[in-house]
C-alpha cells in the first residue's frame, strides 16, 4: 500500500506519495515551481537552483532546492515569497545572460520576472542543465555524454572527446535540450539589455495567479512535465 | 614486535619502552616536516647521522627526525636534549661542529641560536622564544617527541592509552556524552558540534557505518592538518578508533590531498605499524572491537574538502557535491551513515577521553572550547603554526606571537578562513578568535589559515584573487556557483581595471547575496565572503578604484605605471636583465628607461633594483 | 601494457579504486594515455565516460605528456601575498607559455597549484618534486635557464 504524507506548500495542504520530492508534490497539485534541470523520470541533481523554496524548520527558514528535498509530514514550504522571487529572478537573469538566444531560457527568465539583463551577453549554446547527460547515463545507459572539466571550463563532451560510437541514438539528449527549442524571433544582441518581449503576455498571468502553472510556450517544444500534471 | 593481545600487553610495552629511554641518552631532534625539508633538513639529518656513526656514538646519541615543530620560518630546526637547546637555520656543514662541541662537550654554538627580534638577544631554548612562549600547545607539543614513522615513540609518550581506557570500560554512549560535554566543535570550518554529529550517526539505522578523516586541506594558507598528520599520525588514528567505537564503525578512511605526499606516506606507515601491533584489525587488544583504516589519496580538487564531494571521491567518482537535505551522518559514504571529521578534530579526541571533558572545556570561550591551531603566514615576522586557546585576541596572535609587520609597512588586515572566510581590518584585531565572533564579523574560522596583509596589498585585488581561485576550483555543477562567481569575477575585474561604476558595486552585492543563498554546497554558499568582507571593511579602496581609477596599494596593473628615477639609477642593468618582457632599455652606466608600451606592469624590476630607483605611481 | 597490468593487479572490477589506479598510471607514464583509459575502463568495469571525467576533473592527472622539467608555482594565498604572481609573470614572459602548458621543445612544463602547505616559506616553487622556498623572479629565471641548458640570458646591454 502506498503511503502518503501531508505538507503545506504556500499555505495549501498538499498530499504527496511518501518519498516524492517537494517539487513533485507541488506539481502534482497544480502549483508550478519554475525549474529547468529537473525531469520527473530522472534523478534530481539540483543543478539549476531555479526551484528553490523556503523551508520552515523549528521556526528558522532555510532556502533549498525543492527537487532534491523529500516531502515529509508536516513540512511547511513557501515557494513564492518575495525573497525567493528575487533570488530566482537573479538566477534566471544569470541564465539568460549566458544563453540569450534560447527560447526556453528566455521563457523561464520571463516567468521568473526578468525584464532587464544587467550582465554582458555571452552567446553560449549550453547552460549545462544536464538533461542530456542524465538521459544518456540513467535512462539509455549509453554513457556517451558527460560533464568534463570543472568550474568555468566544465562542458558536455563525448568520452575522450571523440568517441561518438558509444551513442545509442535514442535522441533524448536533443529532444530534452532547452537549446533545441527553436530560437525565438527577437534574438538578443550583446549590450541590448532587454528580452525580446514575445513572451511578455505571460507576465500578466504570473502576476495574477502566482504559483499556478501558466502553460508557457516552453511547454510545447521543451517537453514540459507540467502539462501531464495540470 | 609482537602483536598486543590485551590491555596489559600495551601497558607493559609502554613501561619497557620508557625504561629503555630512561637510560639517559642525548637526543638530537631534527625537524623533517615539509617546511624544513624545503630548507634542506634531510641533508642535515644525513650529515648528523654520518657524523655520529663516524665518531661511534650511536649508542650514546639518538637522532630523531620528527614532523613539523611549527616555526617553519627558522628551519631547519634542531633541538638537543637534555637541555632543550634550540638551534635554527642549521646547515649540513654545521653537523661536525654540533657533534664535536655541543653533543660531546655541552658547548653552545652562539651562531646557531635564535635571536629575539625585539631585544636582539640570543635565546637558548624554545621556552624562551616569544613565538613559542605565548602559545598553548596542546596538540603540537607532542610533535618533537615523536618520530612519525615509529609507533614506539607514540606509545612511549602515552599514546593509545585513551583507546585502552575506552575499550576497558567506556560504553559508546558514554564516549559520545563525554565528547558532547567537552564542547568540541569541528575544526574544519563550520564548527559543527562533534558530539552531536556522533550521536546522530550512532542513532542512524544500519549496521555498516564509516568514520572518515578529512585531510583534504584545500584552504590556501592553512597547513595544520598536514603538519599533524605528517608529524603524529598515530594521534589521528587513535582519535578515529575512539570515534569508530562510539558510533559502531568497522572501517575508516583517511582522505589525504594529493599535494601532501609526505602525509600520505606517514599515514600509510602508521596504519601498517598499528596493524602489526594489533591496534588495528580484528579484536583490537583482545577485545571484541574490530576496526581498520585505509588511506586514500585525493586527486587534487579544492571542492573535495566538502563532505559529500569527498565521499564521492572516495567512491572513485568525480568530486561533485550533492544536495545534503539528508545529512551524511545518515546517508554518507556508499549511502551508509558516516562521521566525517577533520584531522585536527580527531586529534583532539584522545586527550578529551584521557583527561575528561572538564579539562578540555576549561580552555576557550562560552561556545568554542579548547585550543585551535592557526597557520600564521603572510607579511609577519614569525610565520608558522600557532596553537592558542579559543578566544585569544587576533592582536596577540599577530603581534605578540607573529612579531608584527615583516618589512616595516603597516599591517592592514588579516584574512582568516581561506576562500570561504573574510578579511578583517586592524580595527577588529581586538576581537577574540572563536567560531561565532568571526562569523559575526563576516569572516570565518575555516580551517585556521591567517594570512596577514600590509599596506602593499590591495583589497580589491585580494577579492579578485579569491574569486579567481573559486571559479577555478568550483566543480561547476550548480548555476549560482559556476556562473554567479564567474560574473562576480567579471565585475571585480572591471573594477580592478578602472572600468567599474557605483552601479556595478551594487550589482556585485546583490549577486553575492544570490550566490550565497542559493548555491548547492558550502563552497558556493561561502564563495562571496571575501568580496562581502572587503566591501564591508574597505569601501574606500573600492571607491578609489571606481571613482578615481586609482589603486592605493599600487597593485592593480591597469591603474599603475612604473618609472625609473633618473637621480637614483646608475645604469647597472640588473632591471634590464630581469625584465621578462624586454620592456627596459638603456646603455651601460646610463639612466635606463621603461617602455610603457611593452611594460606589462609585473613589477619584477622593482625587486631587482638595488638602488630603489624604480617607483610605482 | 605489462606495466599497466601490474597496476591493475588485485584491483580489477573494483570501480571505487579508479582514482588510485589513475594516480599510479600518471606516475608510470607521466600522463594518462588514451590506451590506459580504455584499459582501466575495461578492467575496473567503469564506463569510459566516467574514467575520462575523473581524469579531466582532478588536477593530479594530465592528458598530455609533461615536459622533462616540471616547475610548479604555488599560488596559495600566503604565496600570493608575497608575490607569487610575479613568478607567473616571469614564466609567461620568459617561456611564452601559460601555466599548464609545456614549451615547444618539450623541456619545461609550468604548472600552478593552489597551495602546497608550505605557506610559511612562500613564495614556493616545486622543481621536479623538490620544494624551493622564498622564490624570487630572479631565482626562478636562473633555475629555468639552467634546466634549458642556457647559462646566461642572451640579451644584455645593447
Amino acid at each position: 500500500m502506498q503511503q502518503y504524507v501531508t505538507l503545506k506548500i504556500d499555505n495549501a495542504r498538499v498530499k504527496a506519495v511518501k518519498g516524492a520530492s517537494v517539487l513533485d508534490a507541488a506539481m502534482a497539485s497544480g502549483l508550478c515551481i519554475p525549474h529547468l534541470c529537473y525531469v520527473p523520470v530522472l534523478k534530481a541533481s539540483g543543478a539549476c537552483r531555479l526551484c528553490i523554496v523556503e523551508v520552515v524548520d523549528n521556526g528558522r527558514t532555510k532556502i533549498t532546492a525543492s527537487c532534491t528535498l523529500n516531502a515529509e509530514d508536516g513540512m511547511v514550504i513557501y515557494s513564492n515569497t518575495e525573497r525567493i522571487r528575487k533570488l530566482r529572478k537573479n538566477i534566471a537573469e544569470l541564465l539568460v545572460a549566458q544563453a540569450p538566444n534560447s527560447r526556453a531560457v528566455q521563457d523561464i527568465a520571463v516567468r521568473c520576472g526578468v525584464k532587464e539583463v544587467r550582465y554582458p551577453f555571452r552567446n553560449d549554446n549550453c547552460i549545462q542543465c544536464g538533461r542530456c547527460v542524465s538521459y544518456c547515463t540513467e535512462y539509455s545507459k549509453a554513457n556517451s555524454l558527460g560533464f568534463v572539466g570543472r568550474g568555468k571550463n566544465r562542458h558536455v563532451e563525448y568520452p575522450l572527446g571523440f568517441r561518438r560510437d558509444l551513442c545509442k541514438k535514442c535522441g533524448f539528449c536533443t529532444e530534452y535540450c532547452p537549446m533545441s527549442v527553436t530560437p525565438c524571433g527577437g534574438p538578443m544582441k550583446a549590450g541590448e539589455g532587454r528580452l525580446c518581449g514575445n513572451c511578455d503576455s505571460q507576465i500578466a498571468a504570473m502576476e495574477h495567479f502566482s504559483g499556478i502553472c501558466v502553460r508557457c510556450e516552453l511547454g510545447k517544444g521543451f517537453k514540459c512535465v507540467r502539462q501531464t500534471y495540470v | 614486535m609482537h602483536k598486543l593481545k590485551s590491555l596489559n600487553n600495551l601497558d607493559s610495552l609502554r613501561k619497557k619502552l620508557l625504561a629503555e629511554r630512561k637510560r639517559a641518552r642525548a637526543t638530537i631532534v631534527i625537524c623533517g616536516g615539509t617546511g624544513c625539508q624545503a630548507s634542506k633538513s634531510p641533508e642535515v639529518i644525513a650529515a648528523i647521522k654520518k657524523e655520529i656513526t663516524g665518531q661511534e656514538m650511536e649508542k650514546k646519541v639518538h637522532v630523531r627526525a620528527t614532523g613539523c615543530h611549527g616555526f617553519c620560518e627558522q628551519g631547519p630546526i634542531m633541538v638537543i636534549e637534555p637541555g632543550n637547546l634550540f638551534y635554527c637555520h642549521v646547515k649540513a656543514k654545521d653537523a661536525k661542529e654540533i657533534v664535536a662541541k655541543t653533543v660531546k662537550n655541552g658547548e653552545v654554538i652562539e651562531r646557531l641560536l635564535y635571536t629575539d627580534p625585539v631585544s636582539g638577544k640570543k635565546v637558548r631554548t624554545e621556552a624562551e622564544i616569544p613565538f613559542y612562549r605565548a602559545q598553548d600547545r596542546q596538540l603540537l607539543n607532542h610533535n618533537r617527541s615523536v618520530d612519525p614513522c615509529a609507533i614506539e615513540d607514540y606509545i612511549a609518550i602515552g599514546g593509545y592509552a585513551a583507546l585502552a581506557k575506552t575499550i576497558a570500560g567506556i560504553e559508546p554512549e558514554a564516549v559520545i556524552s563525554e565528547i558532547k560535554a567537552s564542547g568540541l566543535r569541528g575544526r574544519g570550518g563550520a564548527g559543527f558540534p562533534t558530539g552531536r554529529k556522533w550521536a546522530e550517526c550512532a542513532e542512524a539505522p544500519g549496521d555498516e557505518k564509516y568514520v572518515v578523516c578529512n585531510a583534504d586541506e584545500g584552504d590556501p594558507g592553512a597547513y595544520m592538518d598536514r603538519c599533524l598528520l605528517e608529524a603524529n599520525p598515530h594521534l589521528i588514528l587513535e582519535g578515529m578508533m575512539i570515534g569508530a567505537w562510539a558510533i559502531g564503525a568497522f572501517t575508516g578512511y583517511i582522505y589525504v590531498r594529493n599535494e601532501y605526499p609526505l602525509a600520505v606516506q606517514h599515514a600509510r606507515i602508521a596504519v601498517e605499524q598499528a596493524r602489526k601491533l594489533g591496534l588495528l584489525g580484528e579484536n583490537i587488544l583482545g577485545s571484541s572491537f574490530s576496526f581498520d583504516v585505509e588511506v586514500a589519496r585525493g586527486g587534487g580538487a579544492f571542492v573535495c574538502g566538502e563532505s559529500t564531494a569527498l565521499m564521492a571521491s572516495l567512491e572513485g567518482k568525480v568530486g561533485e557535491p550533492r544536495a545534503k537535505d539528508i545529512h551524511t551522518v545518515k546517508d554518507g559514504l556508499w549511502h551508509k551513515p558516516t562521521v566525517l571529521n577533520n584531522v585536527e578534530t580527531w586529534a583532539n579526541v584522545p586527550s578529551i577521553i584521557l583527561n575528561g571533558a572538564k579539562w578540555f572545556a576549561a580552555k576557550g570561550t562560552k561556545n568554542s572550547k579548547g585550543t585551535k591551531i592557526f597557520a600564521l603566514t603572510g607579511q609577519v615576522k614569525n610565520t608558522g603554526l600557532v596553537e592558542v586557546a579559543m578566544g585569544t585576541p587576533l592582536n596577540k596572535v599577530i603581534f605578540d606571537i607573529g612579531g608584527g609587520s615583516k618589512n616595516g609597512k603597516a599591517i592592514k588586515a588579516v584574512q582568516t578562513g581561506g576562500p570561504s572566510g573574510g578579511c578583517l581590518p586592524v580595527g577588529k584585531f581586538a576581537l577574540p578568535v572563536d567560531f561565532d565572533t568571526l562569523n559575526e564579523a563576516g569572516a570565518m574560522m575555516g580551517s585556521g589559515g591567517m594570512v596577514v596583509m600590509d599596506e602593499g596589498t590591495c583589497m580589491v585585488d585580494m577579492a579578485k584573487y579569491f574569486l579567481n581561485f573559486l571559479q577555478d576550483e568550483s566543480c561547476g555543477k550548480c548555476i549560482p556557483c559556476r556562473v554567479g562567481v564567474d560574473r562576480m569575477l567579471e565585475i571585480i575585474t572591471d573594477i580592478a581595471e578602472g572600468r567599474g561604476s557605483r552601479e556595478q558595486i551594487a550589482l556585485l552585492e546583490e549577486l553575492a547575496d544570490t550566490v550565497s543563498a542559493t548555491s548547492l554546497c558550502a563552497l558556493g554558499k561561502t564563495a562571496p565572503n571575501p568580496v562581502l568582507s572587503t566591501l564591508r571593511y574597505f569601501p574606500e579602496e573600492y571607491a578609489a578604484h571606481v571613482d578615481h581609477k586609482k589603486c592605493p596599494a599600487g597593485v592593480c596593473k591597469a591603474l599603475i605605471s612604473y618609472s625609473i628615477q633618473s637621480d637614483k639609477c646608475n645604469g647597472c642593468g640588473s632591471c634590464l636583465r630581469a625584465c621578462p618582457h624586454d620592456a627596459i632599455y638603456g646603455r651601460k652606466k646610463k639612466v635606463h628607461i621603461i617602455d610603457e608600451k611593452k611594460c606589462l606592469r609585473c613589477g619584477i624590476c622593482v625587486g631587482e633594483c638595488k638602488f630603489a630607483a624604480i617607483t610605482v605611481s | 601494457m605489462t606495466a599497466l597490468n601490474s597496476i591493475l593487479k588485485g584491483r580489477r572490477s573494483q570501480p571505487h579504486l579508479l582514482i588510485e589506479v589513475l594516480q599510479d598510471a600518471q606516475d608510470l607514464y607521466g600522463y594518462i594515455p588514451e590506451e590506459a583509459m580504455n584499459a582501466v575502463s575495461r578492467e575496473l568495469g567503469v564506463p569510459l565516460m566516467k574514467v575520462y571525467r575523473v581524469a579531466c576533473f582532478y588536477k593530479a592527472f594530465s592528458l598530455k605528456p609533461r615536459g622533462k622539467y616540471v616547475f610548479t608555482v604555488c599560488t596559495g594565498t600566503a604565496c600570493h601575498v608575497r608575490g607569487a604572481n610575479l613568478l607567473l609573470d616571469q614564466v609567461k614572459g620568459q617561456l611564452n607559455i601559460e601555466p599548464g602548458e609545456t614549451t615547444e621543445d618539450g623541456l619545461v612544463t609550468i604548472e600552478n597549484v593552489n597551495c602546497v602547505g608550505a605557506c610559511a616559506l612562500g613564495p614556493v616553487v616545486i622543481q621536479d618534486g623538490a620544494y624551493c622556498h622564498h622564490m624570487t623572479p630572479g631565482k626562478l629565471r636562473k633555475a629555468i635557464d639552467k634546466s634549458r641548458g642556457k647559462k646566461k640570458k642572451e640579451r644584455a646591454h645593447a
